[in-house]
């Protein structure tokens, strides 16, 4: 090789070999130092080296070359990149040219360090990049069980609660205690609706959902659903005397569709209501104001209060966590999910103080025009969406409740029985398809969470047995009140869905199949009061609505169970069985949680959390406070379940108010 | 002394080199570097009553960045099959490997090692995926290239396979 051509080669990086037979090659040019290094050979130009033996790579890449140079006398043939490791454990990236010329066959070898290292770094950061998408939604996806956990947890005491209260109203009650019923109730709305805030928020599901629907055509009624929320409102600004009314000059007749879901309309107006209310001062009054700008409606609340704190901008104040300094909101929640919603239905949402004093918010949204169509159920409740897929008649109605909580049961029947229909309750899906072997029914409730058979698996096999009996309405019980919850319930073929707490009215809605939501708002009828529930047990009462019958009977089912289940947490204990211990210290927290036993109840949590988590050192310790806590509790009632055996006497342990001490501590 | 080539196969970053580094090093490192082309070491193997020299073949893992070229398995007497306990989503890619390895270069001997198992309470995987991959009749082994566990037993009972079939 001329030395000018030599050293061009060399400045380029390459090294050329000529092949001279029996698998030997004979170095064109000085080796340069990288090759020397890897295969610690003479680098003298004219050495022969032997590179199949120095190289497994370069030995499969040849044979490889052969073969495709073989038909072409002029061609050439480039590998990937490689990498040798030196003896001194350098690595060394390589590529190989394979080529013949004139007859002859050629090896040029190069280190494209600068290349493979610039080829290297974009991989690596495309790679570590992708590992933290995949951390990221692994994180996103805990979190979401977890928050699916925590919900059905904070929704099975409250699911209690709800329906005590609806028994509660259908009592005849004096004015005062219907007004504190009803506040007392709102209360109760405003926990589930802030359950649906955290849910909204945080889970991701339902902020594809969001997005999902920022393109669809849904409407919603903005002028109803002011009204609604008005009406829902009524109670708790009056109990401030604060007024509450929508602006006269709403003309009902015009067009107020929005683009948006009307649910979630209303929970926008409810919170703006509930953080004007928060700071508007007695005697003043709140409005709500409605008008078109172009192609938006306008919503206005105006309060009289003192306008918006000074510690935060606009901005601020619909920020995720955002609360006053003075006043506070509750969570920062409310007011978020407000901006979150109204965006993502195209849009805007402000405040500003007032000139005359008092805040203005606002929030605009898309008109909608009279022609699109609204989601499944206008603006019916989100629990009678899908009623119109049933027909049920008006009379009483034969009706099958599946739920494995006892004390569910018992409340849920309370309610349907006084209402004129005929229950009939299971605790699992496998013994509602023996129910439904032995008699039909109108309507099947299933909770979605049961033992045994779940109330999915229970709804595939009743769907099958459709073919020779017809279309059963089956409604789900669910704790994950979520939309796409109910999406997912719907598409496995429930009739309906109602998400646990559930109001009886919505129920009862439900099941007669009656759109109008009009009829959901109706308050019940003033009556005239009942006698007060005896003292040393008004509080268990009140939990039940004031029927002692049923107290006596929750009372009998829990010391029946409770039993049970404590032998089923030890054994699960000492089985090491977190599963099991999870679900039945689950099973055992609701009743004691109706019973107002709060220590016992905290136990069951402790004991569920350290079943899930596989952690046994603690529950035993755990069970045997339980276990103590359960003993004062049977034993208080024993006496009202008509059962021998009397309330323990002595201090409590912990020094805190707990179900019937004052009976308890009285005797 | 008898050589074997054996392919190292699996998603990226589930750490093919770690192993290999692990095994013929005995060294190992927390940063993760991914590779580029091949990377290829030798180790001497001491199986039952001989030895054999085994040129490891560390392919880049595939992903949609870099397709795992099938013509480096050609000649390759057998494989690692690599996946990542730690990632779900590894094991499928590693079913799809195998199965991919089958149709280019027909059957060859491999072992499966489950990665990373010094994070074992981290692991993200069905329960069932032992019984899934005994299903498959796969010969399945747990490795930390960290701890060390499990990686040089995976290397031997694959050579052992490989000089048993041979």
């Amino acid at each position: 090789m001329t030395n000018f051509l030599q050293e061009v080669l060399t400045r380029l990086g390459y090294v050329f070999l000529e092949y001279q037979g029996n698998a030997e090659f004979r170095l064109l040019s000085p080796a340069p130092r990288w090759l020397s290094e890897v295969w610690i050979i003479p680098g003298a130009e004219g050495s022969i080296i032997l590179v199949a033996e120095k190289s497994p790579f370069l030995a499969d890449f040849l044979d490889k070359a052969d073969v495709l140079l073989s038909s072409d006398d002029n061609a050439t043939c480039q590998s990937e990149p490689w990498v040798e490791r030196s003896p001194s454990g350098k690595e060394i990236p390589l590529q190989a040219l394979a080529l013949h010329v004139n007859g002859k066959r050629y090896l040029a070898l190069q280190s494209p360090e600068t290349q493979f290292k610039e080829r290297a770094q974009l991989l690596q950061t495309a790679r570590e990049s992708l590992l933290e998408h995949e951390k990221l939604l692994r994180e996103i996806q805990k979190k979401e069980i977890l928050l699916h956990c925590i919900i059905h947890d904070l929704s099975q005491p409250l699911s209690v609660m709800s329906v005590t209260l609806d028994c509660l109203a259908e009592e005849p009650v004096s004015k005062k205690a219907r007004r504190l019923l009803d506040l007392g109730k709102h209360a109760s709305d405003q926990q589930m609706s802030m359950i649906r805030d955290i849910l909204q928020v945080f889970s991701s599901d339902l902020k594809a959902s969001i997005d999902a629907e920022k393109g669809a055509d849904f409407t919603a009624n903005l002028l109803q659903a002011a009204r609604k929320v008005i009406d829902a409102f009524t109670p708790v600004f009056l109990a401030k005397t604060v007024s509450l009314r929508v602006d006269a000059r709403a003309d009902p007749s015009a067009n107020w569709l929005v683009r948006g879901e009307s649910t979630r309309l209303e929970r926008i107006f409810s919170n703006l209501l509930e953080n004007a209310l928060r700071y508007a001062p007695s005697g003043t009054g709140v409005t709500i104001g409605l008008s078109r700008e172009g192609e938006f409606l306008k919503a206005v609340v105006d309060d009289e209060g003192p306008g918006l704190p000074a510690d935060l901008s606009p901005s601020q104040i619909f920020s995720l966590f955002s609360k006053g300094k003075e006043t506070g909101g509750k969570a920062g929640l409310g007011l978020y999910f407000c901006q979150l919603t109204v965006e993502r239905w195209g849009g805007a949402i402000g405040c500003e103080s007032r000139a005359g004093g008092g805040s203005r918010f606002w929030f605009r949204l898309p008109v909608a025009s009279q022609g699109e169509k609204t989601p499944a159920g206008g603006d019916a409740p989100r629990e009678a969406a899908t009623h119109d897929t049933m027909s049920i008649g008006k009379g009483p109605m034969r009706i099958l409740l599946a739920d494995d909580q006892e004390e569910i049961r018992i409340l849920t029947t309370h309610q349907l029985e006084r209402r004129g229909h005929h229950v009939v309750t299971v605790a699992n899906g496998q013994k509602a398809l023996e129910a439904l072997q032995r008699e039909a029914f109108d309507v099947i409730l299933l909770d979605e969470q049961m033992p045994v058979m779940t109330g999915l698996e229970t709804l595939k096999a009743i769907r099958k047995q459709e073919k020779k009996h017809g279309h059963a309405v089956v409604i789900a019980l669910t704790g994950y009140n979520t939309d796409p919850d109910r999406e997912r319930l719907l598409k496995a073929g429930f009739d309906g869905v109602i998400g646990k707490p559930f109001r009886m009215k919505a129920l009862e809605l439900m099941l007669r199949g009656a759109a109008d939501t009009t009829q959901a708002n109706l308050s019940a009828p003033e009556e005239e009061a009942a006698a007060p529930a005896p003292g040393s047990v008004a509080d268990l009462l009140e939990r039940v609505g004031g029927d002692e019958r049923l107290l006596r009977k929750m009372a009998r089912t829990f010391l029946r169970d409770t039993p049970k289940r404590l032998a089923e947490i030890q054994k699960a204990i000492r089985a090491k069985r977190g599963e099991k211990l999870a679900f039945f210290a689950h099973a055992l927290k609701g009743p004691v949680g109706i019973f107002g036993a709060e220590e016992a109840h905290q136990h069951c949590q402790d004991l569920q959390e350290h079943g899930r988590k596989l952690e046994f050192s603690e529950a035993l310790r755990i069970y045997d406070a339980l276990k103590e806590e359960i003993a004062e509790l049977e034993s208080n009632l024993r006496g009202y379940a008509g059962q021998k055996g009397s309330p323990r006497s002595g201090a409590t342990r912990s020094g805190k108010r707990r179900v019937l001490t004052s009976k308890r501590k009285s005797r | 002394m008898l050589q074997k080539k054996i392919c190292m196969l699996g998603a990226f970053a589930v750490g093919k080199t770690s192993l290999v580094r692990r095994f013929v090093e005995s060294i190992y490192s927390d940063v993760y570097q991914t590779t580029v082309g091949v990377k290829i070491d030798k180790k001497i193997a001491q199986t039952d009553d001989r030895e054999v020299a085994l040129v490891l073949w560390d392919l880049y893992g595939e992903d949609d960045f870099q397709k795992t070229r099938w013509s480096y398995l050609k000649g390759a007497s057998g494989y690692l099959l690599v996946a990542d306990g730690t990632r779900r989503a590894t094991l499928d890619k590693a079913i799809s490997l195998a199965q991919r390895a089958r149709e280019e270069v027909g059957p060859l001997p491999f072992i499966f090692v489950m990665n990373k198992c010094d994070l074992a309470p981290d692991w993200d995987l069905e329960p069932d995926w032992e019984a899934r991959l005994a299903a498959l009749n796969w010969t399945t082994l747990r490795s930390s290239a960290k701890s060390g566990e499990g990686v040089e037993e995976a290397f031997l009972q694959l050579t052992r396979k490989i000089l048993a079939g041979s």
